[in-house]
């Protein structure tokens, strides 16, 4: 008996028959494009729209893994340009998000309330709408057309969710233990060097993921409106190299697209393992 | 040296009154406890002496100095949370040595106090494990041993004990009795258990919404509680309470008329009380079975089979209840109606006010001390 599953988990035939179907249901609907994606990239161009439509490639190879990096000589750039920028974007994030989460859930000072629904307020406008004001606003900086041009307006529409989520967790450190640091006669400073930051690093970890993923995914319409220069663009920019005058070079586009997110993947898959050590860090009684 | 003095302290958090004037005077080494019932205000009242919380009116005044402004750490103060508050990334060398390291003690210094006080605390073979993988009476170790490397003047425990279960917690009484004994220190015990309050104080303030209820020796709160607060709360099962009324007084002491019967309870008498109602007190365990100085029947309704004793729960008018502690074997039956008696020395009279005439009994009987000296 003491091998079966609890009691509260175990599911007649049929249940487990619709529990599954669902989430493969949820998973096509999510996965097909990357699915369709994956599979053109390795289709021949010229076999991509044949009549009928196949779905597995016929005579397909990874020929356009190959190719790509011929036909538009700058693609590695495109794609460090957007590691780059995300990276730097993330940092300056964590940097300022940091402290401010710790001010924010712990700190009693007028206007807390307020300044936080501010920061949420914020995250109602999407970029596309301040586009025109903010090229106004980099204009007048004289940053156009580099890399701070796009790494800025990132990073102010990225800091409120940050804020938000780091707040949440660090509330949920217990006070007792900054409590106990300053009787013992730490000052505010030590105490969250020595112990809020290192309690905090499964929550500042997550932060750092979405912050990440999420730079990586808006700098498609700064890079566009911010910057002309060839040599600072992002990958999503870059992908547009693909559109020739006279045709799309559909495969060797998706295939530059997962070799792009490629090193995105990467990182995530290392943060990841953090976040499950760090899990259970808080539990102490 | 670690004398404190808490001279009308006063906490209010906005409208409200936590702390209506505690003035208290504790001794270097004493060991004190504060005990009370929830929402008394004895954890507030501990926060405001380690310099957590402020005072809203009042001194606090640590040997001689008035330490209101004062950083804890300037107190001389050292805490020991209900929560222990370990910090779990560091392995517990680390935490002993926490304040040593905020203090920026030379690193061999510091191996060799954290070392001395884990042999004391026995958790030597602990010093590299983290928090999270020792059992609960070793981390409660842990916060001792972090709050002893400092060696201050004065020690504050916020309910250490309430995490552990029974078994442990006796063990952990024990245990502080002794670090008590050897250190020599001052030390402020903040519980909600009589049990740790009576076994482990030098002292006892048991504190009553915001108030000082009575402050003195364990025994002396056991027999000589102050008011009806005090006799209730001390004890336990809790003293029984029944009404009567002041027939007279004279040099024996006061004569009241209760359950049916005239009885003279040796008590301090006061000439006011002729004809006023009183509130007679007696304590569970000052019954018996059978006829006594006064008498009634009762109708048990729950009976309490302990082994060494039998407790026996009877509902008497409206919503009292009386209790009686009685030998294992007593021969009561729930729904059996059974004679419960008591003797007038026993008993304890409260005036209208809710406070205690002094009971005649000469401190001298009860104080432990003073009988194992002569």
């Amino acid at each position: 008996m003491s091998n079966q599953t609890a009691m509260i988990n175990r599911y007649k035939w049929y249940e487990m028959i619709a529990i599954y179907a669902g989430i493969a249901l949820f998973l096509i609907f999510v996965l097909s494009p990357f699915v369709e994606g994956f599979l053109v990239s390795l289709k021949p161009l010229s076999r991509l729209f044949s009549s009928p439509y196949r779905f597995w490639p016929e005579h397909g190879s990874f020929d356009a893994y190959v190719t790509m990096w011929d036909s538009v000589p700058g693609f590695a750039r495109y794609v460090f340009n957007s590691i780059f920028l995300s990276t730097i974007a993330t940092a300056i994030v964590l940097v300022l998000v940091v402290p401010a989460a710790y001010a924010f859930a712990r700190f009693e000072f007028t206007g807390r309330g307020p300044l936080l629904a501010a920061f949420l307020a914020v995250n109602m406008f999407s970029g596309a709408v301040l586009l025109i004001p903010l090229f106004r606003l980099m204009r007048s900086m004289g940053v156009l057309n580099t890399y701070a041009a796009m790494i800025i307006p990132g990073v102010a529409f990225l800091i409120p969710t940050a804020i938000w989520l780091l707040r949440t967790y660090m509330i949920r450190i217990p006070k007792e233990l900054e409590e106990a640091a300053y009787v013992d006669g730490a000052s505010r400073f030590y105490t969250f060097r020595r112990v809020i930051l290192p309690l905090a690093m499964p929550g500042i970890t997550v932060v750092a993921i979405t912050t990440f993923i999420g730079a990586y995914a808006q700098q498609f319409i700064f890079a566009l409106t911010f910057n002309s220069k060839t040599e600072y663009m992002p990958l999503p920019i870059g992908l547009f190299a693909y559109f020739g005058r006279q045709e799309v070079i559909w495969n060797e586009l998706m295939a530059a697209s997962f070799v792009g997110i490629a090193p995105a993947m990467i990182v995530i898959f290392f943060l990841q393992r953090y976040l499950v050590s760090g899990l259970t860090a808080g539990a102490v009684k | 040296m670690g004398q404190l003095y808490l001279n009308k302290v006063t906490k209010s958090f906005g409208d409200l009154d936590v702390i209506k004037g505690v003035t208290l005077d504790i001794q270097d080494g004493e060991f004190v406890v504060f005990v009370g019932p929830s929402g008394c205000g004895k954890s507030t009242l501990l926060r405001i002496i380690a310099g957590l919380d402020d005072a809203t009116q009042g001194d606090i005044v640590i040997d001689g100095l008035k330490v209101n402004d004062l950083a804890p750490v300037n107190r001389g103060i050292a805490m020991v949370f209900q929560s222990y508050a370990l910090y779990p990334h560091m392995s517990v060398f680390e935490n002993i040595a926490f304040p040593l390291r905020v203090e920026k003690m030379p690193e061999a210094q510091i191996k060799e106090k954290v070392e001395s006080v884990a042999q004391v605390l026995q958790l030597d073979q602990r010093l590299q494990q983290k928090p999270g993988m020792l059992s609960g009476g070793q981390r409660q170790r842990v916060a001792i041993g972090r709050a002893i490397v400092r060696e201050p003047k004065i020690f504050l425990f916020d309910e250490p004990l309430s995490n552990l279960d029974a078994a442990l917690r006796a063990d952990m009484r024990i245990e502080l009795t002794k670090l008590h004994h050897d250190l020599a220190a001052t030390m402020i015990y903040v519980t909600h258990d009589q049990v740790e309050a009576m076994t482990m104080a030098d002292r006892i303030v048991v504190l009553n919404g915001g108030y000082i209820a009575q402050t003195g020796k364990p025994l002396e709160l056991y027999h000589k509680p102050q008011n009806m607060f005090v006799a209730g709360f001390i004890g336990n099962p809790k003293m029984n309470f029944l009404p009567a009324t002041c027939k007279a007084v004279s040099d024996e002491g006061v004569t009241v008329h209760c359950l049916g019967r005239d009885v003279t309870i040796p008590v301090e008498p006061r000439q006011d009380l002729v004809g006023s109602s009183l509130t007679l007190g007696i304590r569970p365990e000052h019954t018996f079975i059978g006829k006594g100085e006064l008498d009634f029947q009762i109708t048990p309704t729950v009976v309490e089979r302990l082994g060494v004793n039998t407790i026996v729960y009877s509902s008497t008018s409206g919503d009292d209840r009386f209790s009686a502690l009685l030998p294992g074997a007593a021969p009561v039956v729930v729904d059996k109606p059974v004679t419960i008696g008591f003797n007038a020395a026993d008993c304890h009279l409260f005036d209208a006010n809710e406070n205690a005439l002094e009971r005649r009994t000469a401190l001298t009987e009860i104080d432990l001390e003073q009988l194992a000296s002569q």
